[in-house]
């Protein structure tokens, strides 16, 4: 069997933001709330600057699972790998901690578990903990569920069925499909990290 | 168009900085106290002070950096020099190796010289260690030179690595082009000459090296200018460039301590007392020891300055560790920040 | 495509190059798998409940595991096997898990330490004997007698006990219950809905198939969509994906908002001006289901205007109304209960008229025969025919074109929908809004039907029932589980407002007795204060009568409320519990609220995740017809008691422990149908396994088990396999309902007269066509104007640092509720602070008043002086003239704590104790607020 390509589509005209994909990830991936540190954001902005043309726009983001990852190519200790089915993801027990790959990022996708977060984990989540060592840490694209065949988290949850999740090398594919169509596009492409979240804009409002 | 916002981070901050200056200044003094050595003239407290300093700034560079890590413990994964077979892309895998292979082969071209000084050799402790080392101090005298361009070559590594470390964060236009190496290389060797100038000017203060101060203030000052050059590259670059690139202008072009501190007194300032210098010379040491404290200080001042302005651009306020945890920034905007 | 991209990634090139690395990608994937899943657990389970952080009663999945013998609950999802919230949970849901290991948890029961105040945090622990011995003792040394008593219950008492608090409060003689969502939502909202179809519930039963509608308004809706409840929010958006335009009415662009494609930044108050504008568009131009109004409306029957003007609806002896038919002058006398007005009396088919020839009169045989008739559709265009565009647009602030073009797109598109509403309270008039939106969706016939309003499968299911048993003339036996519509309401008005259900002392709840003293003083009162609390003060303070003797109120048991924060304003709450007269106190909660300070003695309550529910339920609104109920995903954490033997512990001190529990077994037998005989069996039985806390509450469940399979023709063994494999018993889908029981298509609604009702049976039996009666009665829809400022319109201009008020909830907290201590939650709160927690306000209005973002403020509520103060929030979001405030935060007991950090505004700090007449719904923002620069 061809290799799997996961990528995920983000639809911002259903974003309700309603949060549930912050809680889903926290909850399931153990992030640590107790210090606003989240795998993932919903933010809400507002665009526009009369009233008529006001807008609050809500922005789901997370790691973009980069198919040519600068956070990749600065790890020094190689904590940071891609797999074959394009996740990209943190060895907690290699990483060292010098954030390199965090400045790399372009998109704000990572951030610190320091040794308080470690113990903190600890009391939040007894003995299934999942944390041992402090690293960096990032989406991980819920590849533990993907890898058995489940949607990740905060897909399984979204209640605006904004976010979607999918094999680009399968073209049956709804999210394949959507990519595309080209309705779908990555965020800042021109930087070259060849990103694999795609998003579809709202359609403008009529009024 | 439904905005950007522009955000500088925090991750890496005066720590960084200090590890930058120091790794390319201590890199630097290697380089150039061996090529002295080896094809100027055979300079004995040169290479001690050069490189024994070299060791200590190395030292406390590195020291930021780990004192710095998450898990300090992991950083065994690039001690190992498998690393750069397993991770050859990342250049922080080369710059340890740089500063781990710098500081040993600039160690063993110096411990000859250490071996003859009774300053040395009479200190306690490090007195007994040289004398367990004097068979390497012997071997080291017999492959001088190869020994001797064993440290140069990753002494150089090290100084052209925190350039191109800086340059492989490709979201900063500040960052993430050819100028910052060539930049930071040549801030290395000129603070690097500034610092053998206060060497030779304070600390060993010999006559005799008054044709080597000549040519290493007339390096320097070369060296200044050509950064100066660099920087007014850079200074077209940001202005007339990308949105972001403009932001990190509007940031440079509006504080004091780039504008007087870096770019007043540590570049000009500096380059017209060694310029008159080396043109009508100076009848004190006190304008040269003046110039070079200067040009360390701005050596110091160009890598903070290139930390703290660096600017990411996003659809998004940044939220994990690049930034503070708030929404901090309440409008997007697209129109560079007023005010140079 | 553009982004076709390169496979080559480093490390696949690293794997290609050298072994060392490729034998390192296995090792990472596989440390990485099993690190999140499943090291050190021993064994995983997943388990099946209801979520219990709003009444949109989401099922929920449970996944627990198990490590050196000890279990815990790692995740939450939604049930996939749920139609109703579609495997779906929003962040209160997911971040559930956190109420169960929440640190500031209750772990045993409280009492209050001797010489402490209430208000004061002072308890020390105690056990479950201890703290039953000390409500015995006081209940008797202060001597409380039963209608004393008060019962203060939140949603989840209501929803998930009522069958057993009614039984308890009646067998009790304990006629005072105050509900906490009574004067926010389930009366002032829905009562206003169902008063139109008829079909009145505790906490709603209509989910409109937002899926399939083609157009969407929305009125004053936010939390019940897309702010958020889940069963909604996924057929919204959903809706949104197949190609709905939606149109929103807020003061504030809220979650909704954001997803509208029109957004109608009306003046707060003024909802009711937009509604009558489109109604009396869509009347005169005649822009309606003409066909459905006819068959299945009161629109055709003839009305008269009786003494002080006001209309009345033409009935003979046995109750038949009269219509024209269409294209003549006859007269065509319909049946008084049938959803179907073509055939007649006679059974001879026929259509009728929407408009009475001119000079029609009312026949002979009929009330006000002889008086000039006109149909109710003319009756209702007159007296709104004032409401027009142009006159909505002066106070609502949108343009009469606007207004216009919007009525049209609705009236012409189909399906459409505008969405019943939820939340109630805010004006006076909020009831009359709710009612005008009924008549307009019943304008295009969307009721039952694809892309319109869907009453939920548990509705249709009692609703068939009961129309059966009318036809045939029986009564049903257990109302509270039989009954459904207004027969329900009716039938809860009754047994509060009459004495004779609270024996042997008669006496109704103070609440009626208030109002009926009221009215003898020539007072307003409120008409039917349905488990509200207007007259509780005046009970305290002896002030209400009964017989010539003070009705007094001494004590208070209140289960899952929170009065201090949910009620207006707090200090009404907080004042009357800090009362010496008040000789008791009893909280049941899971964590302190700000109402737990304020009790003598605090009771521990499992949370939803450890407990088994005494019963099976519908599932919720669900436009299927299924059931659920909760399964306990671990065993409790800490010393908690169950519901059930709460109450019956309760009626034991009140009553004496031999004949309590057959007198409260026997009460639920006859009200809500649990067979007493073997219940009693099963509870014996509990009784002896020393394992078993709540043997009442088990041996309920044993039971219930049994009828509901019953219901089903399946085992009770069965029925628990289904229910402990999916969660959710799936007995018919909403599309089959339809065919059979849609309403009014195929069932008569449950109004009086069994029609869709312009004019209104319940505010004719309330007497709104009597001389003089208010507006808010009238049985048409009306004007009622809001009065933010006492004699001033709402279009008249606000000083310079005067606004209205507008509040709404937050997405990831619920009500004001202690689930804004949950970690997670507070996480999201703190990320979203300013929006959240702030005070919106117009950058226009902020610039004058030299404010920014995060500058704190002082708010004055311009009527009653009232004081809080909050940090401001500039944003475009909202309208100049108003000011937003979420309602989620400002929780001041500092045993709460992550609550108690975040700070925010108090709403029930700014807002009076100020009712309108029908319900006591609370007049929640009829007022200005003045802002100063603190
Ligand atoms: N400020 C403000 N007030 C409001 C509203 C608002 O938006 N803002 N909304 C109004 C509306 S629409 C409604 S429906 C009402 C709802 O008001 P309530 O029904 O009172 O709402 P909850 O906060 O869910 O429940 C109240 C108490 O129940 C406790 N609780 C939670 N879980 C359990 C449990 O399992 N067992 C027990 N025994 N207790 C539990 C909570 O800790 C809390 O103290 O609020 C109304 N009041
Ligand atoms: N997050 C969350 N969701 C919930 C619940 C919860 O506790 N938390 N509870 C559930 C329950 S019990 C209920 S009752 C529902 C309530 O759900 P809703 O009835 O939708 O109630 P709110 O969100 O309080 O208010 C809705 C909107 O009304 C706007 N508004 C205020 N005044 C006016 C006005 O005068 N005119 C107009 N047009 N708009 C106005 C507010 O800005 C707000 O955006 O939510 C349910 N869903
Ligand atoms: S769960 Fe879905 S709809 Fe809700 S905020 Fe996240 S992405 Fe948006
Ligand atoms: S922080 Fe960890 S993952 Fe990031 S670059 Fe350093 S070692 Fe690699
Ligand atoms: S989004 Fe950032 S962290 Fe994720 S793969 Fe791309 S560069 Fe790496
Ligand atoms: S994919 Fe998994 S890890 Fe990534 S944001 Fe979603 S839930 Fe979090
Ligand atoms: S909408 Fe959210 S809080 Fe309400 S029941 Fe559903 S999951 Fe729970
Ligand atoms: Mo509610």
């Amino acid at each position: 069997m061809a290799n799997k390509h996961y990528a995920m589509v983000i639809d911002l005209n259903t974003c309700v933001g309603c949060n549930a994909c912050m809680a889903a990830c926290a909850i399931e991936n153990q992030t640590p709330v107790w210090d606003n540190k989240w795998r993932t954001y919903v933010h809400d902005i507002e665009i526009g600057n009369t009233d008529e043309l006001v807008r609050r726009r809500f922005f789901p983001r997370l790691c973009n699972h980069c198919d040519n990852p600068p956070c990749q190519s600065v790890c020094p200790t190689g904590a940071t790998h891609k797999l074959d089915n394009g996740i990209v993801l943190v060895d907690d027990e290699m990483c060292m901690g010098c954030r390199a790959c965090a400045l790399a990022c372009p998109y704000d996708a990572r951030y610190d578990v320091t040794s308080h977060d470690v113990e903190e984990g600890k009391k939040f989540f007894g003995e299934l903990t999942h944390r041992s060592r402090p690293s960096v840490d990032k989406c991980s694209f819920c590849a533990h569920r993907v890898m058995q065949g489940q949607k990740p988290a905060c897909v399984e949850t979204c209640v605006g069925s904004a976010r979607m999740f999918g094999d680009l090398n399968d073209p049956k594919d709804e999210v394949s499909k959507l990519v595309a169509s080209g309705v779908a596009k990555p965020l800042m492409a021109h930087l070259g990290t060849r990103p694999n979240v795609y998003y579809i804009s709202d359609i403008e409002r009529s009024t | 168009m439904d905005g950007m916002f522009y955000s500088t981070q925090n991750v890496w901050t005066w720590w960084i900085a200090l590890y930058l200056f120091l790794g390319g200044l201590g890199g630097a003094v290697v380089v150039v106290t061996c090529l002295t050595d080896i094809y100027i003239k055979k300079h004995k407290q040169l290479v001690i002070w050069g490189n024994i300093s070299a060791l200590i700034m190395l030292s406390v560079g590195s020291l930021m950096l780990f004192l710095h890590l998450l898990d300090p413990w992991a950083v065994i994964h690039v001690l190992n020099p498998m690393v750069l077979i397993n991770k050859p892309d990342a250049w922080i895998s080369w710059g340890t190796q740089f500063i781990i292979w710098m500081i040993v082969w600039s160690m063993v071209y110096t411990l000859p010289y250490l071996l003859e000084s009774a300053f040395w050799k009479k200190m306690p402790l490090v007195g007994s260690i040289l004398g367990a080392f004097t068979w390497l101090g012997n071997l080291s005298e017999k492959f001088h030179k190869t020994i001797g361009w064993l440290a140069i070559i990753n002494a150089a590594g090290t100084v052209a690595y925190t350039g191109l470390l800086l340059q492989s964060f490709p979201a900063v236009a500040l960052w993430h082009n050819p100028g910052v190496p060539l930049l930071f290389m040549v801030s290395a060797f000129s603070t690097a000459m500034a610092f053998l100038l206060l060497v030779l000017y304070l600390a060993i203060n010999d006559k005799e090296d008054a044709t080597l101060r000549v040519f290493y203030e007339r390096t320097d000052v070369i060296l200044i200018a050509v950064e100066l050059l660099i920087i007014f590259v850079f200074f077209h670059f940001t202005t007339y460039g990308l949105e972001s690139a403009r932001y990190t202008a509007g940031i440079l072009w509006n504080d004091m301590g780039w504008i007087v501190g870096f770019l007043a007194f540590g570049l000009i300032v500096p380059f017209l007392i060694e310029f008159r210098g080396v043109t009508k010379g100076w009848n004190s040491p006190v304008p040269i020891v003046l110039a070079a404290i200067m040009v360390l200080s701005g050596g110091y001042l160009l890598r903070h300055y290139f930390m703290y302005a660096g600017v990411y651009e996003r659809p998004y306020p940044a939220m994990n560790s690049i930034m503070q945890h708030s929404q901090s920034e309440h409008t997007p905007t697209v129109s560079a920040r007023q005010g140079y | 495509m553009a982004w076709n991209f390169p496979k080559l990634s480093r490390r696949t090139f690293l794997k290609s190059t050298g072994a060392g690395a490729a034998g390192l990608t296995l090792l990472k994937t596989n440390t990485l798998l099993s690190q999140q899943s499943l090291k050190n657990v021993d064994k995983e389970d997943v388990s099946y409940t209801i979520c219990n952080f709003c009444s949109s009663l989401c099922n929920v999945k449970v996944t627990s595991r198990t490590t050196n013998g000890v279990k815990r609950i790692v995740k939450l999802d939604g049930n996939p096997h749920s139609t109703l919230n579609r495997g779906k949970l929003c962040a209160r849901g997911q971040a559930g898990i956190r109420q169960t290991y929440d640190t500031d948890r209750f772990k045993k029961p409280l009492i209050r330490v001797e010489g402490s105040k209430r208000g004061e945090w002072n308890f020390r622990e105690a056990s479950w004997e201890e703290a039953w011995e000390y409500i015995a003792k006081k209940n008797k040394s202060a001597d409380i007698q039963p209608w004393e008593w008060t019962l203060i219950g939140g949603w989840t008492s209501c929803i998930f006990y009522m069958n057993w608090s009614v039984p308890f409060a009646v067998c009790n003689g304990i006629p005072n219950i105050v509900a906490s969502p009574m004067q926010h939502c389930v009366t002032t909202g829905h009562l206003g809905t169902d008063s139109v179809p008829g079909n009145f519930n505790v906490h709603d039963e209509i989910l409109p198939d937002y899926d399939n509608a083609k157009y969407i308004i929305y009125v004053a809706n936010n939390s019940s969509i897309a702010g958020v409840s889940t069963s909604r929010a996924v057929r919204f958006t959903q809706g949104k994906k197949n190609g709905a335009k939606v149109v929103v009415l807020d003061p504030r662009v809220s979650e909704t908002g954001a997803k509208a494609d029109e957004r109608v930044a009306i003046r707060p108050g003024t909802d009711l001006d937009f509604c009558l504008a489109m109604l009396r568009e869509m009347l005169d131009k005649k822009m309606y289901d003409a066909e459905f109004l006819r068959i299945h409306s009161n629109m055709p029957f003839l009305v008269y205007k009786g003494d002080g003007g006001k209309w009345h609806i033409a009935k003979n002896e046995k109750g038949h109304f009269v219509t024209i038919r269409d294209g003549s002058q006859d007269y065509h006398i319909v049946p008084a209960y049938t959803n179907n007005n073509r055939p007649n009396v006679n059974g001879e088919k026929f259509c009728s008229a929407l408009y009475a020839p001119e000079g029609t009169i009312i026949p002979e045989g009929f009330e006000g025969a002889g008086k000039p008739a006109v149909t109710v559709l003319q009756a209702q265009l007159e007296d709104i025919n004032h409401c027009t565009p142009e006159w909505a647009e002066k106070t609502t602030g949108i343009a009469a074109e606007r207004i216009l073009r919007i009525t049209h797109e609705f009236a012409t598109t189909r399906p459409s929908l505008i969405d019943p509403g939820w939340h109630g309270a805010r004006f006076a008039n909020v009831m009359m809004v709710r009612r005008v939106q009924a008549m307009i969706q019943a304008l295009n016939g969307g009721i039952d039907k694809k892309g319109g309003w869907i009453m939920s499968g548990e509705f249709h299911h009692k609703l068939a029932k009961q129309v059966e048993a009318k036809q045939k003339g029986q009564t049903l036996g257990a109302p509270m589980a039989t009954y459904t519509g207004m027969d329900f309401a009716l039938f809860v008005v009754k047994a509060f407002s009459s004495g004779e259900t609270f024996q042997p002392h008669g006496r109704p709840g103070w609440a009626w007795v208030y109002s009926a003293q009221q009215k003898a003083e020539g007072k307003q009162g409120v008409a039917l204060p349905v488990l509200a609390d207007e007259g509780l003060k005046e009970s305290v303070e002896g002030k209400v009568k009964w017989k010539g003797k003070p009705y007094l109120t001494k004590a208070f048991f209140i289960n899952a409320a929170n009065p201090v924060r949910h009620y207006y304003p707090d200090t009404y709450w907080k004042d009357i519990m800090a009362s010496d007269k008040i000789e008791l106190v009893v909280a049941l909660d899971v964590l302190p609220s700000d109402t737990t300070p304020y009790a003598d003695v605090i009771l521990p309550h499992s949370t939803y995740l450890e407990r088994y529910e005494p019963t099976v339920y519908g599932n919720g609104v669900n436009q299927d017809l299924a059931m659920t109920t909760r399964y306990a995903a671990i065993d409790p954490l800490y010393d908690s008691r169950e519901i059930p033997d709460i109450l019956l512990k309760f009626t034991e001190i009140f009553g004496g422990k031999e004949t309590a529990f057959d007198k409260l077994s026997g009460t639920m037998e006859a009200l809500a149908g649990l067979p007493a005989a073997p219940t009693k069996a099963a509870w014996e039985r509990f009784k002896k396994d020393p394992k078993e806390k709540n043997p009442f509450t088990a041996a309920c469940r044993e039971v219930a088990f049994v009828e509901a399979a019953k219901k089903v023709h399946t085992t009770v063994e069965e029925f628990d396999r289904v229910l402990r494999e999916k969660g959710i018993y799936h007995e018919e889908s909403w599309e089959d309902i339809l065919k059979h029981q849609g309403m009014p298509r195929k069932l008569p609604t449950p109004t009086a007269s069994g029609r869709i009702e312009f004019y209104s049976s319940l505010f004719d039996m309330l007497g709104g066509n009597k001389p003089g009666a208010l507006p808010h009665f009238s049985v048409l829809a009306t004007h009622i104007a809001a009065e933010c400022r006492k004699g001033k319109t709402m279009d008249q201009p606000l000083d310079k640092d005067e606004f209205y008020f507008a509040y709404g909830k937050v997405p990831t907290v619920s009500y004001a509720s202690t689930n804004s201590n949950n970690p997670v939650l507070a996480a999201i709160n703190i990320f979203k602070k300013d929006i959240y927690t702030g005070v919106w306000m117009h950058p226009d209005r902020a610039a004058q008043l030299g404010l920014q973002t995060g500058d704190k403020i002082n708010l004055t509520n311009t009527l009653s002086g009232q004081q809080a103060d909050g940090r401001t929030y500039v944003t475009r979001l909202v309208r100049s003239d108003t000011l937003f405030i979420p309602s989620a935060f400002g929780v001041e007991n500092p045993q709460l704590t992550r609550s108690y950090a975040m700070g925010g505004t108090a709403t029930n700090k700014l807002i009076p104790h100020n009712v309108e007449p029908v319900v006591a719904g609370f007049r929640s923002q009829e007022f200005t607020l003045r802002v100063a620069k603190a």
